[in-house]
């Protein structure tokens, strides 16, 4: 083990700085403002500390490492020119508070962005803001509130989600003070239109839904859904987390949708960092646009003076909407990681189109693939399809149900046992309409000879006798964690009293 | 395409294969009246040597802060990141995980995020920290619904919360946001003139279920009175400070004056400025508000084997848990920036740490002088000690003498008018371990002129 909390070097530091600019004594804080003792931290030189982050690194699974299908987190590739723009001074070094005319090139990409997100999801206006996709819901939902506040409609108080949406939106709608209406999904996964029916009134304000759904089916009642909601006044709500599948090829605005968000760091690259930062602009018909928050850039024609400054011979500016419901975060969104995608945008152009069918080529392929395996390995009555489609679109689930019967093995042990084999685990058990569920979705940025070659270790683990799953993972830097034991025995930070 | 497109000319066997004969067949399923026919409007793509150099173009046409001398802050501020953080940073490993969802598999972040908390834990002398929000202001926001939680029952002031009247619009907007749904009214509190708070203001926040002050506050004012709030608000009505970091090298931890939240923009270790984000926020509390905190947790745990080993704990406070009555949506957060802080607090160490805040300081001490010669322009909180920035009043507006100093390529600091409109004369200077005693002497030197000028013309 390398701790952190292990290294206590001599006084000193690990980089080298410069002298203050006044000699410390300088500094005279009265008794009650100044600092008694110092933090506890570690004192590690260079070479030490680089090591300890390697040695961490190498315990910890990403892309870079191998393939990683898990459902509803769209882990493709990150291309690595992004990073390489997302270091240049002219977004690295920059302030939030500079003044226009300093900030032309980011400007000019912002726009670009927020025309790029309109086209592609048949939006009218697009602000970059919210930092994360559930961010983006909140944004959302905030900007239907005061959207309705401002026609007189403040008895629209519920919102209603399919109970097979992701935690996020119901958590983000309670977020901004709405009752939750949650209508069951039919049996296969799907929206219910009777159940719909029978919850829609004028106190319905909005209805939040993801197209495909998280089974990765297509919704073809949707458009139908919309006409339901919108005729008794509602609004209708796009989570983008499954954006992937259908770019180019359909569009929230021609489903019906008022409004969207996008998760950059799945559709459009941004690396998920092991958690974040995300990027998660909300895209909203004309009627919504007056609320959104700022930043919103718009351009005109560069005039007389402004050249040594501008682009293009374009003028950006910031522009605040009129019934603005302000901020969600502080600045102006997560900037580096809308340049970050913006190079990925770049990449494709017009052909974004074929990175969602690649997506959904995929998705079928490795479908198709693990059954294949399954029956050439006489294991095919171990799953079923999660749900009964043709197609999928860019993710797909299966059911262990049938192995879990047969020998008792849980997705889970499954789940564990493909981390033996250098894979990522899909997902498991969610949604929880399919029983022992596992999602996967590959992402177009994996090759066939990868896609083939899973599906064969899949089929590999399915054969490995029952007892040795239960031990699974034999491989990893740790095995199968306590987390009860942790939720027990909580120990949030290095306990320094117990252990000095 | 292939670089991004590994199938790319394998379309028609991979069909094949499975039975369809094109593309169109997986889209089967749209509705004919969904489906769009006409190619997305948008231009050709690009080659990446290509959009390197528009990336380069149009980025180039920014002004960055080290191409001018800049005095701009106001809660983002220049900082030094160490040479081996962003080497260690961009190591696939970490760079293109996922949230540590399968912990046997994710020790590297897990134990990262461990250390993380406990490095702001340690700093803002807490028991507890999660593994970072989304930015000082969501951090903020998120700490006030968090006190009504666990608060309001035994308040007077039920689902109320004060928040001092310094705080900058933009701040303020998000909290608004956050604290709307929930019906949280949120008062202001007042401050003297000179800078520090109104502690008779403070009385009337006692029973209510919390007050958010910042230490040191936008004005740059380090406020002694901040250390007697906790005795005027009693224990039921919650103590949440918003620090900027790096000052704990050298003023009081606020948990050693009875904060039971501190928030923070942690943008200073680990992050560039980089136009606002993504940086990281963050959030350490006290053991009362665990179970109703925002926003991930570490804990350290064992595997089968008795073995020491990490994963998310308290998950049932969250979104995929707990859905409509979780504690926040948040789900992505800012771990790799929390990463990139953890790597620039670890290197610095307690010594480095009380360092770099003695160069922010001293800078600040010795512009205060230098600025405060300029005959013209004063000072008005000239006695308090400050950190990182502090206000100067100038003879008219600071939108004019802002340009008047971009046309030299200087950025002068932030308009205050922009916060507090009544303020039209004041200008917020900001100075960091960045500022060159040199880059004091020019601003010195122009706003001396500045000053002149507005003479000549009045």
């Amino acid at each position: 083990m390398s701790r952190l909390f292990d290294f206590a070097g001599g006084e000193g530091m690990g980089y080298s700085q410069p002298d203050p600019l006044l000699p410390k004594t300088a500094v005279a804080l009265p008794p009650a403002l100044a600092r008694k003792e110092l933090p506890r931290w570690p004192r590690l030189s260079e070479p030490e500390m680089v090591r300890h982050y390697t040695w961490l690194s190498r315990r910890n699974f990403g892309i870079d490492t191998g393939f990683y299908p898990l459902g509803s987190c769209t882990m493709k590739h990150n291309p690595r020119v992004n990073e390489v723009i997302a270091q240049l001074p002219g977004i690295a070094d920059i302030h939030p508070h500079q003044p226009e005319h300093h900030l032309q090139g980011l400007l000019s990409i912002f726009h670009e962005m927020q025309h790029m997100l309109a086209v592609c999801s048949g939006m009218d206006a697009v602000t970059l803001q919210p930092v994360a996709g559930a961010q983006g819901e909140f944004t959302a939902v905030r900007c239907v509130q005061e959207y309705f506040r401002n026609r007189g409609e403040s008895q629209r108080t519920k919102v209603i989600v399919p109970d097979s949406a992701h935690g996020t939106n119901p958590a983000s709608a309670a977020m901004a003070g709405y009752d939750i209406v949650e209508i069951p999904s039919l049996e296969n996964g799907r929206i219910d239109l009777d159940a719909l029916k029978a919850v829609v009134d004028d106190t319905v304000a909005l209805m939040m839904i993801t197209n495909p759904n998280t089974l990765g089916l297509f919704e073809t009642d949707v458009p139908e859904a919309a006409e339901i909601v919108h005729a008794a006044g509602g609004q209708m709500y796009y989570d983008g987390a499954n954006f992937n599948a259908i770019l180019g090829r359909t569009s929230p605005g021609m489903m019906g949708f008022d409004a969207v968000h996008f998760n950059l760091h799945k559709t459009f690259s941004q690396p998920h960092g092991g958690g974040g930062p995300g990027s998660g602009p909300i895209g909203v018909k004309s009627h919504l646009a007056e609320f959104l928050p700022s930043p919103i850039v718009k351009k005109r024609p560069v005039l007389t003076g402004e050249e040594q400054y501008a682009v293009d011979d374009m003028w950006y500016s910031w522009y605040e909407p009129k019934h603005t419901i302000g901020k969600v975060q502080q600045w102006h969104g997560n900037a580096g990681a809308v340049i970050r995608c913006w190079a990925y945008y770049r990449r494709y152009g017009y052909g974004l189109k074929d990175m969602s069918e690649h997506a959904v080529l995929n998705a079928n392929y490795l479908r198709h693939a693990l059954h294949r395996e399954a029956a050439a390995a006489g294991v095919s009555h171990m799953f079923v399809d999660g749900a009964d489609a043709d197609v999928a679109k860019h993710e797909f689930t299966i059911s262990l149900q049938p192995a879990k019967e047969a020998v008792g093995v849980s997705a889970m042990d499954i789940a564990k046992g493909l981390l033996d084999q250098g894979y990522m685990a899909p997902t498991v058990y969610f949604p929880l309409v399919v029983p022992e569920c596992m999602m996967f979705e590959p992402t177009e940025t994996e090759s066939r000879d990868t896609l083939d070659q899973f599906a064969k270790d899949f089929v590999k683990v399915l054969q490995i006798d029952p007892e040795t799953l239960h031990e699974a993972p034999l491989t990893t830097p740790v095995r199968r964690v306590d987390e009860v034991y942790a939720a027990r025995n909580l120990c949030l930070k290095h306990p320094f009293e117990v252990e000095q | 395409m292939v670089d991004q497109l590994p199938n790319r000319g394998l379309e028609i066997e991979m069909l094949k294969e499975m039975g369809f004969t094109s593309i169109d067949d997986l889209f089967s399923d749209l509705p004919e009246h969904v489906r769009m026919t006409e190619p997305l409007p948008l231009p050709p793509p690009q080659s990446e040597e290509e959009i390197i150099a528009d990336a380069r173009r149009l980025l180039g046409a920014n002004r960055a802060m080290g191409d001018v001398v800049s005095f701009l802050g106001a809660g983002i501020y220049r900082n030094y990141v160490p040479s081996s953080v962003f080497q260690l940073v961009t190591r696939g490993e970490f760079l293109t995980s996922y949230t540590p969802y399968q912990p046997e598999v994710s020790q590297g972040m897990l134990q990262a995020m461990w250390e993380f908390q406990t490095l702001i834990s340690e700093l803002v002398g807490l028991p507890i920290a999660n593994l970072s929000l989304y930015d000082g202001s969501t951090a903020a926001a998120e700490a006030l619904t968090c006190v009504v939680r666990v608060h309001n029952r035994k308040a007077t002031q039920k689902d109320t919360v004060y928040v001092s009247e310094l705080v900058p619009p933009d701040r303020m907007s998000v909290m608004h946001n956050y604290c709307q749904g929930a019906g949280i009214a949120v008062k202001t509190l007042r401050h003297n003139n000179d800078g520090t708070l109104d502690l008779n203001s403070v009385h009337e926040a006692a029973g209510s279920c919390g007050v958010y002050v910042e230490q040191p506050n936008p004005l740059g004012i380090l406020d002694r009175g901040v250390t007697q709030i906790k005795d005027i608000i009693g224990e039921h009505t919650a103590l949440v400070v918003g620090v900027q970091p790096v000052s704990l090298g050298l003023v009081e931890a606020p948990g050693n004056y009875g904060a039971d939240i501190v928030v923070g923009e942690g943008q200073p270790f680990g992050s560039p400025p980089t136009g606002g984000g993504p940086i990281y926020g963050i959030f350490a509390c006290s053991q009362p508000y665990l179970r109703l905190m925002p926003g991930r947790i570490v804990g350290r745990s064992i595997d089968v084997d008795g073995k020491e080993a990490y994963c998310l704990t308290l998950s049932t406070r969250e979104q995929h848990i707990r859905r409509h009555r979780a504690t926040s949506n948040i789900c992505t957060n800012e771990t790799l920036i929390a990463l990139m802080g953890a790597m620039h607090m670890a290197l610095l160490g307690p010594e480095g740490l009380e360092h770099l805040a003695a160069r922010n300081m001293t800078a600040c001490i010795l512009a205060k002088q230098k600025l405060s010669d300029i005959d013209g322009i004063s000072l008005p909180h000239f006695t308090a000690s400050h950190f990182n920035e502090f206000v100067v009043e100038l003879p008219k507006s600071a939108a004019n003498c802002l340009n008047y100093l971009d046309s030299v390529g200087i950025i002068g600091g932030f308009d205050l008018s922009r916060w507090y409109p009544t303020q039209g004369n004041w200008l917020l200077v900001s100075v960091t371990d960045q500022t060159k005693a040199t880059e004091i002497e020019l601003l010195a030197a122009h706003l001396a002129v500045w000053c002149s000028i507005k003479e000549v013309v009045a």
